[in-house]
């Protein structure tokens, strides 16, 4: 009986439940979308890792540090060729290969002088082109490169930049730069997840990768079948013990996993991100339809008592169309989810990374993670309302209009609300005046909670206040709709408070977030203009920047000195025993000019003849002080002790925690293939900084993959990287914009039918249509601007806190972007005449005789 | 009620002297027909209609339900199309009007009362009796609108919402409002069928005397006999056509003449009483 009639209910106001339903979907999609695409993205690679690795592979060993190594500059380690000899002699191994692959090679196509590898994310690889028994790429067309000036390229690289066979090709790499003609083209074998690679025979690879004949990065080997992986690896590392490490094809396939798998939890986490917010704003827009359905039902619901209903029997028919609701919602939703999949793959495969769509993996979790959201979120955004219908009392069959306004629960309301925002407010202080960023950034995110769930309990009661401040214009502005308008919005300040809330939360987001980046963008400028002395920037998109690149700059014509700046991979460990894997600086001795590091104590310049410079943090935590000495392993070469000779201050992003030692005390300490490559080169100007500016721009030009920045190209590139941290919120923003638009639909449309009568009554006595329409579009508008106002006053208190919080993590400037805030209220007014542009159609159409007729 | 007659002879005599000829026509239809539907279902709701509707007087229109009448209002007042026929408010015909033309009508030159649900819940009194010349963005003549709050004794309360006052004051304050833009005719719609006796003759008293000192045209479509004995006129409607006119009506006259109807109606004999046989032409709707 109950089941019956909420499924009528439900079918009866499937206009209004279309627009939760909305909602639903689009939060269940997102989840079962990053679900399914996550879980295909990950099932491809595992196959394309366990086809491609070898039955064990050996490398040379490991000593301690390997963050990324060859990107920061460090060269590649190799192994003789002797080795390949012995673990083919290896009692069941089949076959064995050495293996030359290094990423840190650009390949360049000579004709445009541009960079034709992937520009972010994978990596370009180039090596030697062997057989194996399962290579990931097979040549479909030309022949496999033969002898110096023979080149191999992967298909999707040679789609990318329209190259074919017989073109050129020109490759920089550590040794040297390398001119060569691309005799084949391979094609993956499975997936290819996004490098550009490129192939040479095993002798120019030694000599033009590496710069060692006969030389390998490493040994792959395939077993005869005897023995099991983990046997050929004992059998090896016996041989070998630790000068070489061992992996075998589960140990392989592992490692490339953890590479991938950390660009798939990012893509992942954002994505939930997205879903996470559509499900809180959808649960507005659930409590608001419910809320409405059972106001606009409350002489049914009386009836339904009269007669003898109970309490519980109205709640479940409230709860049962809730979830009637919920599990149509997360079905559609499941079904777009699985859309949405397919159209990250695809999207995936425009950036370079070929998943395929046809082989989606869903696993049984997908539909139960998707159920359990849709219907569970639902069902207790409907909770509210349903209790509320509960409490309606037989009474109210009898009763002309709806339950008068409950003013002890107002009360309850305000002051929970006022409790929560005060706290919230409380932790958001005592966060911005927090010492530690780490205690500031937890009292930050409490505050962000507390104040947040604090503004949308008490939203209805601002809107009171706020909407009539706000609609006090509207009447001199225009007219009778504007009064009109003005009293609508305040005419039921809950419902005008939950719609405003759904779109507050959007707001508050991206303001919050403006207010982070434009201050970070104001502090690293400042910071740069404080301290950075050089004039010209030079760093590489790929790895580091070569002896050769090195030398074009020093033969610049118009610098008055080069400072060159290595990532050195070290253990350092204190005289209190504590011992720190890490990478320091070791600079040219003009270093000071370019990048002034203030010294606390001590003498920054000092530090870079020899000794060492560390930060005030470091120095604090450890007790030391100028003159001490510290034991500084240098990874691959010898270990020293230096002297501290500065400590550095803390004040700036751009030296902060950092070391500094001489580039000559690295030099010595460093065998000359262990030096990694320079990660930055500094100049400055002696005369003309322009003209020296484009002469260092033509010297380099040979280089696509080095950027050269002059002071205010640095700055713009740091505002475009910030930016782009940006362009994840705006997604975000509309993502809850679109929610929250269907929010005020959903109000617009109810409260027009609830006003037929009125709307039937103004338009006899005379109000346009266009008046009509107008009234319907500013009350929205009002409603809009009103959530604008609690957004971007939340999103402030937000932002502000978080920059005092990271104060002393380099945002030290507060910028409140004033653009953007005008943005957020010029948009909200437009969402609002959006959402107004359905309902307002519909009041005007109406048929004023009929309209006036209603009950 | 000889009352409410002796009054409508002076103001006769006033309006048609001085303004003369077509200026005592309000309104008038010509040949009106409503008809709903088409071919075999077509309803005819107003057959051929001919009626003038004179300036500064009081008209009832009255019939058994489904006569028309409230469809010749709704026609007259410019709410509702009709098939054929013309219909002229002042020295204007309105068939043919487009709708925005129609509801600048509305709010200029006609008043409207309500049988319930009259006043915007969300403005107080005043504003809602200054609602239409708010809309027309025109100014209220303050001494006019003083007097017609004075007329029906709502100035102490001009400033409560609706919901704050009782159903004969919203009555009362929906009267002003038709006042206040001193439009040319008023229509009121039943605008006593929901008020108990005593209201209901507080608001019939204003709507006599503001056609007797205001000098207003009123038409009222009503069932009640007792109010329809406030007019100066009274058309009685059967079939959509206007079958019967009265002037002067007592109560009691149009009783027996709306008697008269229910017995063509129904062959069941006439009731006993004339509350039962008011009551009967009401529920038959």
């Amino acid at each position: 009986m109950i089941l019956k009639t909420s499924l009528r209910s439900f079918f009866a106001h499937k206009g209004r439940m279309a627009l939760s339903l909305t909602a639903v979907v689009l939060s269940v999609a997102f989840v079962s979308g990053t679900l399914v695409f996550t879980d295909t993205a990950t099932a491809t690679f595992d196959r394309l890792f366990a086809s491609t690795a070898s039955d064990v592979a050996v490398s040379p060993a490991d000593d301690g540090a390997d963050h990324n190594e060859q990107s920061g500059g460090a060269m590649a380690r190799t192994l003789a060729a002797s080795v390949v000899r012995q673990v083919a002699a290896q009692p069941g191994v089949k076959s064995a290969s050495g293996e030359v692959s290094v990423s840190n090679a650009t390949i360049v196509d000579p004709a445009t002088n541009k960079s034709v590898g992937p520009t972010g994310g994978a990596p370009t690889l180039a090596g030697n082109w062997y057989e194996t028994p399962n290579s990931a790429l097979r040549i479909t067309s030309g022949a496999a490169p033969k002898g110096a000036g023979q080149v191999l390229l992967d298909a999707d690289t040679a789609d990318k930049a329209k190259l074919g066979i017989g073109d050129q090709l020109r490759i920089i790499t550590a040794v040297g730069d390398y001119r060569a003609t691309i005799s084949g083209i391979a094609t993956f074998t499975t997936t290819n997840p996004g490098a550009a690679l490129v192939f040479f025979d095993t002798p120019t690879a030694q000599r033009e990768l590496l710069g060692r004949p006969g030389a390998f990065t490493s040994v792959v080997a395939y077993g005869d079948g005897s023995r099991t992986d983990d046997q050929l690896k004992a059998g090896l590392v016996a041989t070998f013990g630790r000068t070489y490490q061992v992996k075998t094809a589960a140990e392989q396939a592992a490692d490339n996993q953890s590479d991938v798998g950390g660009f798939l939890d990012f893509m992942k986490y954002a994505m939930l991100g997205f879903a996470g917010i559509s499900l809180l704003v959808g649960g507005f827009l659930i409590i608001n339809t419910f809320s409405m359905l059972v106001a606009q039902r409350t002489r049914e619901i009386g009836l339904m008592r009269a007669i003898g209903g109970s309490r519980s029997q109205v709640n479940r028919s409230v709860l049962t169309e809730a979830l009637v609701l919920g599990v149509l919602g997360s079905t559609v939703g499941l079904g777009a989810g699985l859309g949405l999949a397919v159209g990250l793959i695809k999207l995936m495969g425009a950036v370079g990374m070929h998943l395929d769509a046809s082989q989606l993996t869903v696993k049984a979790s997908v539909p139960i993670t998707a159920y359990a959201v849709g219907v569970v979120i639902t069902v207790l955004a409907a909770w509210l309302p349903a209790r509320r219908a509960g409490k309606v009392s037989p009474m109210a069959a009898l009763r002309d209009h709806g339950t008068p306004a409950e003013a002890a629960a107002n009360r309850i309301r305000a002051g929970v609300g006022l409790l929560l925002t005060a706290a919230g407010a409380a932790a958001l202080v005592a966060g911005s005046r927090s010492d530690s960023a780490g205690t500031g950034g937890a009292l930050l995110g409490l505050g962000v909670l507390v104040t947040l769930v604090g503004f949308v309990v008490i939203g209805p009661l601002l809107a009171g206040a706020v909407v009539r401040v706000l609609g006090a214009a509207l009447p001199a502005l225009f007219g009778p709709s504007g009064r009109l308008a003005q009293r609508n919005a305040l005419r039921n300040p809950r419902r005008t408070g939950a719609t405003a809330a759904a779109l507050m939360i959007g707001l508050a987001l991206v303001t919050g977030a403006s207010v982070v980046t434009s201050s970070m963008v104001s502090s690293a400028t400042s910071q740069i203009d404080k301290s950075v002395g050089a004039d010209f920037i030079v760093m590489s998109n790929n790895g580091g920047l070569t002896p050769n690149m090195v030398k074009a700059i020093q033969g610049t014509p118009g610098l008055s000195h080069v400072s060159r700046s290595k990532d050195i991979g070290v253990v350092i460990t204190s005289p209190d025993g504590h011992r720190e894997d890490t990478s320091i600086n070791a600079v040219s001795p003009t270093y000071g000019e370019d990048l002034r590091v203030p010294a606390v104590t001590g003498s920054f310049e000092g530090a870079l003849k020899e000794g060492i410079s560390v930060d005030k943090d470091y120095a604090d935590s450890h007790h030391l002080k100028v003159g001490d000495p510290l034991s500084v392993h240098f990874q691959g070469g010898s270990t020293r002790t230096l002297r501290i000779a500065a400590v550095t201050a803390e004040d700036n992003q751009l030296y902060q925690g950092e070391m500094y030692i001489g580039l000559d005390t690295a030099v010595r300490a460093l065998p000359a293939d262990r030096l990694p490559q320079d990660v930055m080169v500094l100049a400055g100007a002696s005369s003309g900084a322009d003209q020296a500016y484009a002469a260092l721009q033509k010297s380099l030009a040979q280089y696509p993959q080095l950027q050269v920045k002059n002071q205010a190209d640095y700055k713009a590139l740091i505002k475009k990287q910030v930016d782009q941290l940006l362009y994840m919120v705006y997604g975000l923003l509309g993502l809850a914009i679109v929610v929250a638009v269907l929010g005020v639909v959903n109000t617009l449309a109810l409260s027009v039918v609830e006003r037929t009568r009125e709307i039937g009554l103004l338009r006899a006595i005379g109000l346009s249509r266009r008046q009509l329409r107008r009234m319907i579009r500013l009350e929205s508008v009002v409603i809009a601007v009103f959530g604008a106002v609690l957004g971007t006053g939340l999103g402030l208190a937000w932002g502000i806190t978080a920059q005092r919080v990271l104060k002393t993590q380099g945002l030290n400037e507060l910028t409140v972007p004033t653009g953007t805030i005008v943005a957020v209220f010029v948009g909200a007014a437009v969402v609002g005449l959006l959402a107004a542009l359905g309902p307002a159609l519909r009041a005007s159409r109406m048929n004023v005789l009929a309209a006036i007729a209603t009950d | 009620m000889t009352t409410a007659a002796a009054p409508f002879g002076s103001r006769a005599a006033t309006v048609a002297g001085p303004a003369g000829g077509a200026a005592a026509i309000a309104a008038s239809a010509r040949q009106v027909t409503k008809a709903y539907g088409s071919g075999e279902t077509r309803v005819t709701a107003l057959d051929q209609v001919d009626v003038d509707i004179a300036r500064g007087r009081f008209t009832a229109i009255m019939g058994p339900s489904g006569s028309g009448k409230s469809t010749l209002m709704h026609c007259l007042a410019g709410l509702d199309s009709v098939t054929s026929g013309q219909i002229r408010i002042g020295g204007t015909e309105i068939t043919g009007l487009k709708d925005k033309q129609l509801t600048k009508l509305r709010r200029d030159k006609i008043g409207f009362i309500f049988q319930s649900f009259n006043l915007l819940p969300t403005l107080n009194a005043l504003e809602n009796i200054t609602l239409p010349m708010d809309i027309a963005g025109r100014r209220p003549d303050q001494a006019w609108l003083d007097q017609v709050v004075a007329t029906v004794g709502l100035a102490a309360r001009l400033k409560h919402r609706p919901t704050q006052l009782s159903g004969g004051q919203q009555q009362r304050v929906a009267v002003a409002r038709a006042l206040a833009a001193k439009p040319e005719i008023i229509f009121g719609d039943e605008p006593t069928g929901n008020l108990d006796s005593r209201s209901g003759a507080e608001v019939l008293t204003f709507l006599r005397r503001s056609v007797d000192e205001l000098g207003q045209t009123i038409v009222m479509v009503t069932h009640d006999p007792v109010a329809a004995g406030y007019a100066d006129r009274v058309l009685f409607l059967a079939d959509g056509r206007i079958v019967d006119e009265m002037a002067n009506p007592t109560s009691d006259a149009v009783l027996e003449r709306m008697l008269r109807f229910s017995a063509a109606e129904t062959p069941v004999p006439a009731p006993a009483g004339p509350l039962t046989a008011g009551g009967d032409s009401r529920r038959n709707a």
